[in-house]
C-alpha cells in the first residue's frame, strides 16, 4: 500500500516519468486507473483537488455564462478525489442501442461505435457504481405487494427502471473518491497525485504528440510529467479548457485543427412539473414515487419513448417520473369528470401527482465552450459557455407527454395535462440534469469529431479523452454508468496498445 | 324532558319533519342549474355532469373559434350510430383523435359534447 502523494511537495522542476497519465481524478479517471492495476506499465493520476472539498481549489472552475439561463459552472461538479461523484444521486440506467445509431432527424448524430462496444463493460461499471444486480427490465412486476404497474395502452412511452448507486449499502450514492481511496493505494503501478493541477498539454515540435505536460500547484510549484501515453478525465469543460488552452505549438489548441474543440456542449434539460398526471383510481405505486429497495437493488420506475417509438415518429429520447401528489383545480375536476364518463369508468377516488423528466437536446455547435479573457489563480484561461436550448426539442419532449396522455386513457387508467404550452413555460420551471457532454464528441470523421472510436485525439498518437466529452449525442439517461463503462473499454483498448 | 315526549308532540314534530325535507328537497331542485333544450339534447345525454362539460368546453371554445356545432354535433352522432359513446371515446385515443383544454388531453368524443354543453350555455 502507497500513500497518495502532495503534489505541493514534488522539488520545484522536477520532471517526472511514466508510462501513462491520466487527468482527473472523477469516476472515469479512477475507474481507468483501477482497471489498469497490475498491469506491465506504469500509471499515474494527477488530480487537480485533495481528498475534500477545498473552496481555492474549487474556485478554478468559476467560468461565465451567456445565452440560456444555466447553472455556474463552478457547480455541479467537484474538484477533489471522486469529482462529480462527491456530488451526483446514484440514478443509474444503460443507454439504448438507438442512442449511438445516426439518426435521419437528429443532424451530427451518429457514434462512431455502437451499444455493442460499452455493452460488454456495462456490468463490470454496475459493480464499480455499487448499483447491485443487474435488474432495470426485470424488476417489472417484482413488486405485487406494492401495486402492479401502471397499465400504458399500445404506443411510444413504456415502463423503465432506474437503479441507484449505493455506497457499500449505505443511503448515499458511491463517492468514487472516498470508496476507492484505498483500493487505488493498494495498486502498485500506480501513483496518485493530490493538488495537481495541469496547466498545459505540451505538444512536440510538428503537433503530432505530446512532448510533455505542465503542472501547477496553488502554492506556486511547477512540475513537468513525460508519458508515453495521456488521457483527459476531466470533464466536459475541463477537457475543452485545457485542450484549448494549450495552443502553444498549434495555435487553435490541442486536437482543435477543425474547430470542434468546445462545441456541441449539452446538458439535460429537466423542466419541473411538466405535466399533471392523473389516476382515475387514485392509486400509483410507491416505487414510481422515490427509491424502493427490490430484488436486492435500489430502484425506481419512470416512462421512457420506446426505441421504436422514437424511431418511427422521428423524436429525441426523454425519461418521465412521477414526482409527488398535487390537487386539482376545478377545470382540472371538470376534465376528470367529462373524461371518465366518455370512458366509462369510475373517477371517485382519482388522485393526481406532478410529472418531471428530462429530455435529450439536438447536438448545437453553437452550445459551446470557449476561452474567455480573465485567468484563474493559476494563469488559466477562465472558461465561458454560451448555453441554447432549441424549441423544437422541447416540443418533441411534449409530443411524447402527449403520447403518454393517449395511451392513459386508450389503457382507460388515466389522464394527463400537459402543463407547458410555450418557451417561456418551459425556462420558466428549467433546471438541468448537472451532466457536462459532448465538448470532444467522438466520430470517426475528424472534421466532425475531436476523438475517434478509441477514444484517441484525431491526429494526436498519444493522447485519449475519456467521459461524457465524447458524447456525441447525449441520450436521456443519467451518463456516469457509462463513462464507467467507456473507461473499462479504454483500459483494454490502452492495454492492447503498451504492448 | 317527559312532558315534551307526549304522543301529541311527537306526532307534531315527525310532520314538521316532513315538511321541513320537502321544502329541502324542492329548494335543491330549485338551485340545480336548468339547462335550455337544445338541438343536441341526445348528445348531451351523454353526460352525467352537465356543469363540468361546460366549464371544460368553455376553455375548448376559447382555443376553436370557428367551432361549428351542427357539423360537430353531425359527426359524433353519425359515430355514435354504430358504437357507444365510451367505444367512440376509446377509439379516438388509440387513434389519436385528442383534443385540449388548456392542456388536459381529452378524446374527441369527450370534448365535443363539452363543446356543445358550452355553446348551449352561452
Amino acid at each position: 500500500v502507497s500513500a497518495f502523494i502532495d503534489a505541493r511537495t514534488v522539488p520545484e522542476g522536477t520532471e517526472l516519468q511514466t508510462d501513462l497519465v491520466i487527468i482527473g481524478g472523477g469516476p472515469a479517471g479512477i475507474s481507468l486507473a483501477l482497471a489498469l492495476a497490475n498491469a506491465p506499465f506504469r500509471v499515474m493520476l494527477l488530480e487537480s483537488g485533495g481528498m475534500t472539498f477545498e473552496p481555492r481549489t474549487q474556485a478554478l472552475y468559476n467560468g461565465t455564462k451567456t445565452g440560456v439561463s444555466y447553472l455556474g459552472l463552478q457547480a455541479s461538479r467537484m474538484r477533489y478525489l471522486g469529482g462529480s461523484t462527491n456530488v451526483w444521486g446514484g440514478w443509474s440506467r444503460p443507454m439504448d442501442r438507438l442512442d449511438f445509431e445516426q439518426r435521419s432527424w437528429m443532424p451530427h448524430s451518429g457514434w462512431p461505435f455502437g451499444l455493442e462496444a460499452i455493452e460488454p463493460y456495462y456490468p463490470r461499471a454496475q459493480a464499480l457504481c455499487e448499483a447491485g444486480p443487474w435488474n432495470y427490465e426485470k424488476a417489472e412486476n417484482w413488486s405485487p405487494e406494492q401495486g402492479a404497474m401502471i397499465a400504458l395502452g399500445d404506443g411510444g412511452v413504456v415502463n423503465r427502471w432506474f437503479q441507484f448507486s449505493q455506497m457499500r449499502n449505505s443511503y448515499l450514492p458511491t463517492h468514487f473518491g472516498l470508496r476507492y481511496a484505498d483500493d487505488l493505494k493498494r495498486v502498485r503501478n500506480l501513483a496518485v497525485y493530490l493538488h495537481a493541477n495541469v496547466t498545459r498539454l505540451g505538444l512536440a515540435h510538428g503537433g503530432g504528440k505530446l512532448d510533455q505536460i505542465a503542472v501547477a500547484t496553488l502554492d506556486g510549484r511547477h512540475f513537468t510529467v513525460k508519458s508515453r501515453f495521456t488521457v483527459l478525465a476531466s470533464g466536459a469543460i475541463e477537457t475543452a479548457r485545457l485542450m484549448l488552452a494549450s495552443n502553444d505549438v498549434m495555435p487553435t489548441g490541442v486536437g482543435n485543427q477543425n474547430d470542434v474543440v468546445g462545441r456541441y456542449f449539452a446538458d439535460h434539460p429537466i423542466p419541473r412539473n411538466i405535466a399533471t398526471l392523473v389516476m382515475f383510481d387514485g392509486k400509483v405505486p410507491p416505487y414510481y414515487l422515490g427509491n424502493q429497495g427490490m430484488q436486492g437493488a435500489v430502484m425506481r420506475a419512470g416512462l421512457f419513448p420506446s426505441e421504436k417509438y422514437r424511431r418511427t415518429r422521428a423524436v429525441l429520447d426523454s425519461s418521465i417520473t412521477i414526482e409527488s401528489p398535487t390537487i386539482l383545480d376545478a377545470l382540472g375536476k371538470a376534465a376528470v369528470s367529462v373524461t371518465a364518463n366518455a370512458l366509462g369508468v369510475n373517477a371517485g377516488n382519482a388522485a393526481a401527482f406532478t410529472l418531471g423528466g428530462g429530455c435529450e437536446v439536438t447536438p448545437d455547435p453553437d452550445c459551446r465552450i470557449a476561452l474567455g479573457g480573465e485567468r484563474d489563480a493559476l494563469g488559466m484561461p477562465v472558461v465561458t459557455l454560451n448555453m441554447r436550448l432549441a424549441d423544437s426539442d422541447l416540443a418533441q419532449f411534449r409530443g411524447t407527454l402527449k403520447e403518454l396522455g393517449r395511451q392513459l386513457l386508450l389503457s382507460r387508467t388515466g389522464m394527463i395535462r400537459l402543463n407547458m404550452k410555450n418557451r417561456s413555460d418551459w425556462l420558466a420551471g428549467l433546471d438541468w440534469g448537472n451532466h457536462h457532454m459532448g465538448t470532444t464528441r467522438a466520430s470517426a470523421d475528424p472534421k466532425k469529431g475531436v476523438v475517434d472510436a478509441n477514444l484517441k485525439v484525431h491526429g494526436i498518437a498519444d493522447l485519449y479523452v475519456v467521459g461524457s466529452a465524447v458524447y456525441p449525442t447525449y441520450g436521456a439517461v443519467n451518463p456516469t454508468l457509462s463513462i464507467v463503462a467507456m473507461a473499462l473499454r479504454l483500459a483494454d483498448h490502452l492495454k492492447g496498445q503498451m504492448r | 324532558m317527559k312532558d315534551l315526549l307526549t304522543r301529541r308532540n311527537i306526532l307534531i314534530g315527525a310532520g314538521g319533519a316532513v315538511v321541513v325535507a320537502g321544502g329541502a328537497f324542492e329548494a335543491s331542485r330549485l338551485l340545480r342549474a336548468h339547462h335550455a333544450p337544445t338541438p343536441y339534447d341526445d348528445l348531451l345525454a351523454q353526460i352525467e355532469d352537465r356543469d363540468s362539460a361546460i366549464e371544460v368546453g368553455k376553455v375548448l371554445l376559447a382555443d376553436a373559434g370557428d367551432f361549428d356545432a351542427k357539423s360537430a354535433a353531425q359527426v359524433l352522432r353519425a359515430r355514435l350510430r354504430n358504437t357507444t359513446f365510451t367505444q367512440a371515446a376509446n377509439d379516438d385515443a388509440a387513434h389519436g383523435r385528442l383534443l385540449e383544454a388548456q392542456g388536459w388531453v381529452l378524446p374527441e368524443a369527450a370534448a365535443v359534447p363539452c363543446l356543445l354543453a358550452a355553446k348551449a350555455a352561452m
